[in-house]
């Protein structure tokens, strides 16, 4: 299997990638809304979510990062933006910059379920830090691009000299033999 | 007062609104404004000068009594009745200058806007409120400048002024900060009841002075006026004579009473004010456009003003302020005048028009009584208010300077008759002097363009009532001002009394007999007559309206931008170790510095090892570190140094820190992913060591910087003075953030303003990394496009000789 850029890909990996990544987004959400309470948080989920875009780079090209068509500067800007609001939200309500308000629910059958504002927070920081590294993947994408734009530039220069000897030379022999 | 300044605001955004649509009902709405103000103004008149002052105050930081506060003295109520009685007539004569046009609105609102700025100027009580206004005076002057935004000459005479009153406007604020601190108040009339003195004192005084010299267009700084003509006529009548350059002149005159005597007030304002007072008359001299003359003749009679002002003695201020006042008239009225005259005949040119007195009748009557004020002769305001000032110049009690200030005034004067008589004939004059066919050809424009100019008085269109109304208002004024002396003089001496109390028996007089002011001004007006008279052949063929202080402004200009490139090459060398160097070698200092000023007995009581895994660990953590320093290939240094970083992992979840171990593990990781993507672009190996930085200072100083940031981490966390907030944070965690991971809980938080700059960061280098592959992709496309081009030439053209 090969990509655009011509290197050699696993199917293996691929295959494994292919499998995995729901996982690797599961665990990633996981470890945002479990770091209240536990080890894990925001940051570290959103370096779990960003390992799994990587991955699927790795394993299937340039192609994978394409086809997500999401702009990494939207990521960014919706991640600083819902952390900034999460914080400017309680001075609305007279209270300070950041202060935790938090939310309990009782729904049938699960029992209490309680919410914290500073979850959000976490979530705004995890979109952040996917966005950050798909930026970062995204330049190695174009510079693949530019890449293979280049050798394939260079490929039709030699393809077409080539061509332009191939045919010439006959054209020459086939005129001179008719004559 | 705020209302009003808030109605001023409003009007702004709302003129602004339409944007490049059609707005012909903005400049009446704008108008309406400064009319209302006006009439507001009028009202509160008897009040104010009866000592019943209405102030207005809005917070901002209370604690460093900051905010808006505003105060209505005599003098506000004066100046503010110039400012939004000629801003009503000049944005009422707009309506008539320009006619249909799609940007009315932003000139209305940028008029309007900045009408609202010098009423804050005037009323300012606050030294920052003061400098607020200043600064947005002199925004909404470059905007205005560069309203023909089109024009290269516009927009650099813009930057030109901005920069200069800009500049101007850090030393006013440099100064005023200064005062504030040494008078422990930020109120100006606190201030300047309660004068401070001393070196510092002076020193602020010679900065607010700077400040004023900019704005007022004062020698050295003067030559900003001047350019600003390209501003439409209307604004240059409004800003660049009647009002805002007035600014410099305001802070002078609410100064000089309480600071006149300290440092080298005196002594500035006099040198500063007679050399533009004479360079200016020179100046006016020599413009063959009517508009630059009398703009060259702004800056002389602001150096006029200045002096009268600066000086300080209850005698000069007063007769300063009458100044003032006619100033505003005659000058107002002789730029809306010539653009009248632009607007009926086509040009400005002196050298062109004739015969506009049959023409223009009533143009050319406005233009003989503001002219006769401007040169002071009576019965005219500005005849009343020389008086007055040669009256006071002769009795200031100054000594020295006093003289010198009479006499540079007198000589000055001389050149402002000749050139208000040189405009005024260039302007009106029947066969005025200097328009010749042989002259116009000399001048470069040829005989063709000369005969155009509108000689015949049926070739000018007449302008409209409308048009003429508010040069006629302003006409007007100056004279029956000037005939009703007495009871202004009254009005004038209850004004004045705010700046300076000895000033309430001061009155004008527009007869006082035969005294050495009258024999003076009949000296002045006949060697007035005289030096126009013979200098009318010099003044025929010359045109220089760019300054010698313009080139060098424009010089200086140039090399300070060389200079910045200059630095910039310099400082930003691109690189790499370079940049690292410096970063390491700085932190380093710093972190020496303060170990070296702290306590080093502090290292004392290091804690090796707190478990026997740990030593292996760290052991091995130093290895693959050291192990880095020995690889060629990048390949292997960057696959040593996440082992390394692994291994430090492991030491924090032993020493009972999984979060923060969970994120090196996962940074790590990524780390390396990052780094074995960016490697397969990059050569194999290392680069050998620039010739600059040979190994062994790198280490040097990557030896002494480690052992500098090891030994501060271990100095800081020995010297503990304060109780650690780790109890607090355990014990609150759970009840106020709802959350049982405390290490989570900091960092989304207590501690979550932090991590939002952080984060911030991190977003801020995202979007620098995204668009620089945007600007890459920019440069490929444009190189791709003429690229694209050779390479079909390129592969067709061997082809083609081929065949």
């Amino acid at each position: 299997m090969s990509g655009t850029d011509g290197t050699r890909r696993s199917m293996i990996l691929a295959e494994t990638v292919n499998g995995l990544t729901p996982v690797l987004l599961a665990f990633s959400i996981f470890l945002t809304f479990r770091g209240h309470n536990a080890p894990g948080g925001g940051f570290a989920g959103g370096l779990v979510m960003a390992a799994a875009v990587i991955l699927r780079y790795l394993a299937s090209g340039p192609e994978a990062v394409r086809s997500l068509r999401i702009d990494p500067i939207v990521l960014i800007g919706a991640g600083l933006a819902l952390a900034a609001l999460v914080g400017t939200w309680p001075l609305l309500d007279g209270g300070e910059f950041l202060e935790s308000s938090i939310w309990k629910f009782h729904p049938p059958l699960i029992g209490e379920m309680k919410l914290v504002s500073s979850s959000l927070f976490d979530i705004g920081v995890h979109v952040l830090v996917v966005g950050v590294v798909m930026a970062v993947l995204v330049a190695f994408v174009e510079a693949d691009d530019e890449v293979a734009r280049a050798n394939a530039a260079r490929e039709e220069l030699r393809s077409n000299a080539g061509h332009d000897d191939a045919s010439g030379d006959p054209g020459t022999t086939t005129s001179g033999g008719e004559r | 007062m705020i209302p009003l300044l808030l109605a001023h605001l409003v009007a702004f955004l709302v003129c602004l609104a339409p944007g490049r649509r059609s707005a012909r009902w903005a400049l009446p709405v704008a108008a309406a404004v400064p009319a209302v103000t006006f009439g507001w103004l009028v009202s509160q008149s008897s009040s104010v000068l009866h000592g019943d002052v209405p102030s207005a105050n809005l917070e901002w930081v209370p604690q460093l009594g900051l905010g808006i506060s505003l105060r209505l003295d005599g003098f506000g109520l004066f100046m503010g009745l110039i400012v939004s009685g000629i801003g009503t007539l000049v944005m009422l004569y707009s309506t008539a200058y320009f006619g249909r046009r799609d940007d009315l609105g932003r000139l209305a609102g940028l008029l309007v806007g900045f009408a609202g700025a010098m009423l804050g100027i005037v009323w300012a009580d606050g030294l920052l409120s003061l400098f607020v206004f200043w600064e947005l005076t002199s925004i909404t002057s470059f905007l205005l400048i560069g309203f023909e935004d089109r024009s290269a000459t516009a927009r650099s005479a813009a930057q030109r002024a901005f920069l200069v009153t800009g500049l101007g406007g850090l030393a006013l604020l440099a100064g005023l900060i200064l005062l504030g601190i040494q008078g422990g108040t930020t109120s100006l009339s606190e201030l300047l009841a309660n004068p401070p003195s001393g070196t510092v004192t002076s020193v602020a005084l010679v900065l607010v002075l700077a400040g004023a010299f900019t704005k007022s267009a004062q020698f050295p700084f003067h030559f900003w006026l001047p350019g600003a003509m390209a501003a439409p006529t209307p604004v240059s009548a409004y800003l660049h004579s009647a009002t805002m350059v007035k600014a410099g002149l305001v802070v002078v005159a609410r100064f000089a009473p309480a600071f006149a005597s300290v440092g080298p007030w005196r002594a500035l304002v006099v040198s500063a004010g007679l050399a533009s007072l004479v360079l200016g008359g020179f100046r006016a001299m020599r413009q063959q456009d009517a508009k630059l003359a009398l703009a060259h003749g702004t800056v002389s009679q602001l150096g006029f003003m200045m002096v009268l002002l600066g000086l300080g003695t209850p005698g000069t201020t007063y007769a300063g302020v009458a100044m003032l006042l006619a100033h505003a008239l005659f000058k107002a009225t002789l730029f809306l005048s010539v653009g009248v005259v632009d607007h009926s005949a086509g040009t400005r040119d002196m050298r062109r028009l004739q015969g506009l007195a049959r023409a223009l009748p009533i143009t050319a009557g406005i233009i003989v009584v503001a002219s006769a004020s401007m040169a002071a002769i009576p019965p005219t305001l500005g005849f009343v208010a020389k008086e007055k000032a040669l009256d006071a110049l002769l009795d200031t009690g100054l000594g020295a300077i006093g003289t010198v200030a009479l006499v540079g005034i007198v000589a000055g004067s001389v050149l402002t008759v000749a050139y208000t008589i040189r405009i005024a004939v260039g302007l009106l004059g029947n066969d005025a002097p200097g328009v010749t066919v042989e002259d116009g050809a000399r001048g470069g424009s040829g005989t063709g363009a000369l005969l155009e100019a509108p000689v015949d008085p049926s070739g000018v269109h007449a302008p409209s009532l409308a048009f003429q109304g508010a040069p006629f208002v302003l006409a007007a004024l100056s004279l029956v001002l000037g005939i009703a002396a007495e009871p202004v003089g009254h009005w004038l001496a209850e004004v004045t009394v705010s700046l300076d109390p000895a000033t309430a028996s001061k009155a004008l007089h527009l007869w006082t007999g035969v005294n050495t002011p009258l024999v003076l001004s009949a000296g002045i007006i006949t060697a007035g007559i005289a030096s126009w008279w013979f200098t009318v052949a010099a003044t025929r063929s010359v045109d220089a309206p760019y300054s010698t202080a313009t080139r060098l402004y424009d010089r200086a200009y140039d090399s300070l931008l060389a200079g910045a490139r200059q630095v910039t090459a310099v400082s930003q060398s691109g690189s790499l170790p370079l940049y690292i160097g410096v970063v390491l070698v700085s932190v380093g200092a710093a972190l020496a510095t303060a170990l070296l000023a702290g306590s080093t007995d502090a290292i004392s009581d290091v804690p090796w090892a707190n478990s026997s895994l740990e030593v292996p660990l760290v052991a091995l953590t130093a290895l693959l570190a050291l192990a880095v320093l020995g690889a060629r290939q990048r390949f292997t240094a960057a696959v040593l140094l996440g082992g390394s970083g692994y291994m430090l992992a492991i030491v924090y979840l032993l020493q009972g820190a999984p979060d923060l171990a969970i994120t090196q593990f996962l940074v790590e990781t990524l780390t390396i992913v990052v780094f074995l993507l960016a490697l397969a672009r990059l050569p194999r190996d290392f680069h050998p060591a620039p010739s600059w930085a040979p190994r062994w200072i790198r280490i040097v100083v990557s030896v002494v910087v480690g052992l500098t940031v090891a030994g501060f981490a271990l100095g800081t966390s020995q010297s503990r003075t304060a109780e650690s907030v780790g109890d607090d944070y355990l014990a609150l965690s759970e009840p106020e953030a709802g959350g049982r991971n405390v290490v989570n809980v900091i960092l989304v938080d207590f501690r979550g303003f932090d991590t939002l700059g952080e984060i911030t960061v991190l977003a801020v280098a995202g979007a620098g990394v995204v668009n620089l592959v945007r600007a890459a992709r920019r440069q490929q496309r444009r190189k791709q496009l003429s690229d694209g081009l050779e390479v079909e030439e390129r592969s067709g053209r061997p082809s083609e000789v081929w065949r």
